[in-house]
């Protein structure tokens, strides 16, 4: 499950293509600095890999930064007997903390609806007639959780979906973006998002240039919701990109 | 629901492409909306909102309780939905889960904002009384009665009124008491402060069928959408959440569209629901 040595981890920055505006905060105005000294379009670098879990029909680690994801997925596999008849498939998505992934003890309240968040991103992209009578189980779990917690697992759990060979119409990726005063930062971490004025996450089809859930909370003008889309519309892309390097790297070295 | 038949289908899809609704609205056009506060005389704060077809209860609890340690000066709110069956039969016993925690964690982000509270539509630092000791639990709970379509703009309107309705008792802090202990309050049953709501906002659910937007669908519309967006905006014109719901995707452009489209509806429907609120709270007044 190591690395290969020698192998940089790749980022999926985004840059701002085609800004003939100005830019809506100017340096005067950045009074944050970055714990993690990054700047404020930049994100962490991305670590992927598939085949974590081998008992798993897929599965896929994602390290970026200090949020820790194993994702790993089942099936198609018989549905139990008391459900009733469907001729599309089902899909169970099941998302937990471990006791010890965040610095307070427990949960936090946020947390118990992602599981949902997650099954939405997912039954959209995953063609549900190729497996009917049958469910695919997708059960994360959240090792650390360093800040984009649901973003990551999402972009995780597609990896682990296209390992365990479930069709998809398109791999998917998430990102999300915080707003702190006037400042958009990418991909935040936990401490940026306790103090955040908004939080814009994005899960898009990189493909296909669709966007397949949109949640924004927090006060946003206009302007801010166009910078903060077109930043995870070009993060996702490369992040996309990261993420089908991935799975040729994993499928070539099998064939050896 | 009973089904759409095909013929039905391509009726519903071809009457949003022509701008002519098969109850006769344009695309951008609410059903009348109906609203009566405090409908519930235990609450602290109650309304009733009927969207056409659609017809919710919100009611508003206060609660002494203790802040929490993560944010000792804040008050906190929880927001609860309950799809009652009477709606529809699926929603009995557990089915009705999935579509309640939907719509509350949907309300929620529309009325709580960021984490640094910007943008909220409830301020929680008026909920505070003692810092770190005593502050307000508010309990906000819908009742979803009858169910045709558009669910979420209908409870965005009831918490709204309820809010407007609600009245919560002054509180002295008795006696100054060590750190460690609680202090002794005394609540007024007399005097009472009105909720502000003027930075509440209103949610506005755009429906996507085919390739045009439709605002206020009813239930045979959503059977028939491939996704829609919530956008909830308030009164400076900001928006204070965004929820796409639906599994297909949405080009960007498309996205950037409806929350035009949302901002141009919201400045009718905001004040139409104001009107409608003053108009029932006068009218509780007198009763």
């Amino acid at each position: 499950m190591a690395a290969k040595p020698g192998a940089a981890t790749p980022t999926y920055s985004p840059k701002l293509v085609g800004s003939s505006r100005l830019p809506i905060f100017k340096d005067s105005d950045l009074d944050w600095s970055r714990p993690d000294g990054r700047g404020f379009h930049q994100c962490r670098p991305a670590l992927l890999q598939t085949g974590a879990v081998s008992s798993a029909s897929g599965s896929a680690y994602a390290e970026f930064g200090n949020t820790k994801v194993i994702v790993s997925v089942f099936g198609p596999r018989e549905s139990k007997k008391a459900m009733v008849f469907s001729d599309v498939g089902r899909l169970n998505c099941n998302v937990s903390y471990t006791t010890f992934a965040s610095p307070t003890i427990g949960q936090g309240t946020d947390h118990k609806e992602y599981s949902s968040m997650l099954h939405k991103a997912l039954e959209g992209v995953i063609m549900m007639e190729t497996f009917p009578k049958t469910t695919v189980d997708v059960f994360a779990l959240v090792l650390e959780s360093g800040g984009s917690d649901l973003s990551v697992v999402i972009s995780c759990a597609s990896l682990a979906l296209a390992d365990a060979g479930i069709m998809m119409y398109d791999l998917i990726t998430a990102v999300s973006v915080s707003c702190i005063g006037k400042s958009l930062m990418i991909d935040p971490v936990t401490e940026e998002e306790g103090c955040e004025d908004g939080s814009f996450m994005m899960t898009c089809m990189p493909s296909r240039y669709e966007i397949t859930q949109l949640t924004v909370t927090g006060e946003w003008t206009t302007p801010n919701i166009n910078e903060a889309m077109q930043l995870c519309l070009d993060a996702c892309s490369k992040l996309g990109e990261i993420m089908r390097d991935c799975l040729k790297q994993a499928a070539s070295a099998s064939e050896e | 629901m009973v089904g759409l038949s095909l013929g039905e289908q391509h009726f519903v899809k071809g009457g949003i492409a022509q701008d002519l609704r098969t109850d006769g609205r344009k695309r951008l056009t609410y059903r009348p909306i109906y609203v009566e506060t405090g409908v519930i005389p235990q609450a602290n704060g109650s309304a009733r909102v009927k969207i056409g077809g659609t017809d919710v209860i919100a009611s508003v609890k206060a609660e002494i309780g203790r802040p929490s340690s993560l944010q000792p000066d804040k008050g906190k709110v929880a927001v609860f939905i309950d799809c009652s069956p009477t709606a529809e039969p699926t929603f009995g016993g557990r089915g009705g889960e999935e579509l309640s925690s939907e719509l509350a964690l949907a309300l929620q982000r529309c009325l709580l904002g960021g984490k640094s509270g910007a943008g909220a539509g409830i301020n929680l630092s008026s909920l505070l009384i003692k810092e770190g000791k005593v502050c307000w639990d508010l309990y906000i709970d819908g009742l979803v009665i009858s169910s045709d379509g558009n669910l979420l703009d209908a409870l965005g309107a009831a918490i709204k009124a309820a809010l407007t309705n609600t009245a919560i008792p002054k509180v002295n802090v008795s006696a100054e008491v060590a750190d460690d202990e609680q202090p002794e309050i005394d609540i007024s049953d007399e005097e009472y402060l009105q909720f502000d709501t003027s930075s509440v906002p209103v949610i506005v659910t755009l429906t996507k069928v085919g390739t045009h937007y439709i605002v206020d669908a009813t239930a045979e519309e959503e059977s028939q959408m491939s996704s829609a967006v919530s956008i909830s905006v308030n009164r400076a014109g900001h928006i204070c959440g965004l929820t796409k719901r639906g599994g297909s995707g949405l080009d960007p452009s498309v996205i950037l569209d409806m929350i035009s489209v949302a901002k141009h509806v919201t400045e009718n429907l905001m004040s139409k629901l104001d009107s409608e609120i003053s108009a029932a709270e006068a009218s509780e007044d007198e009763s």
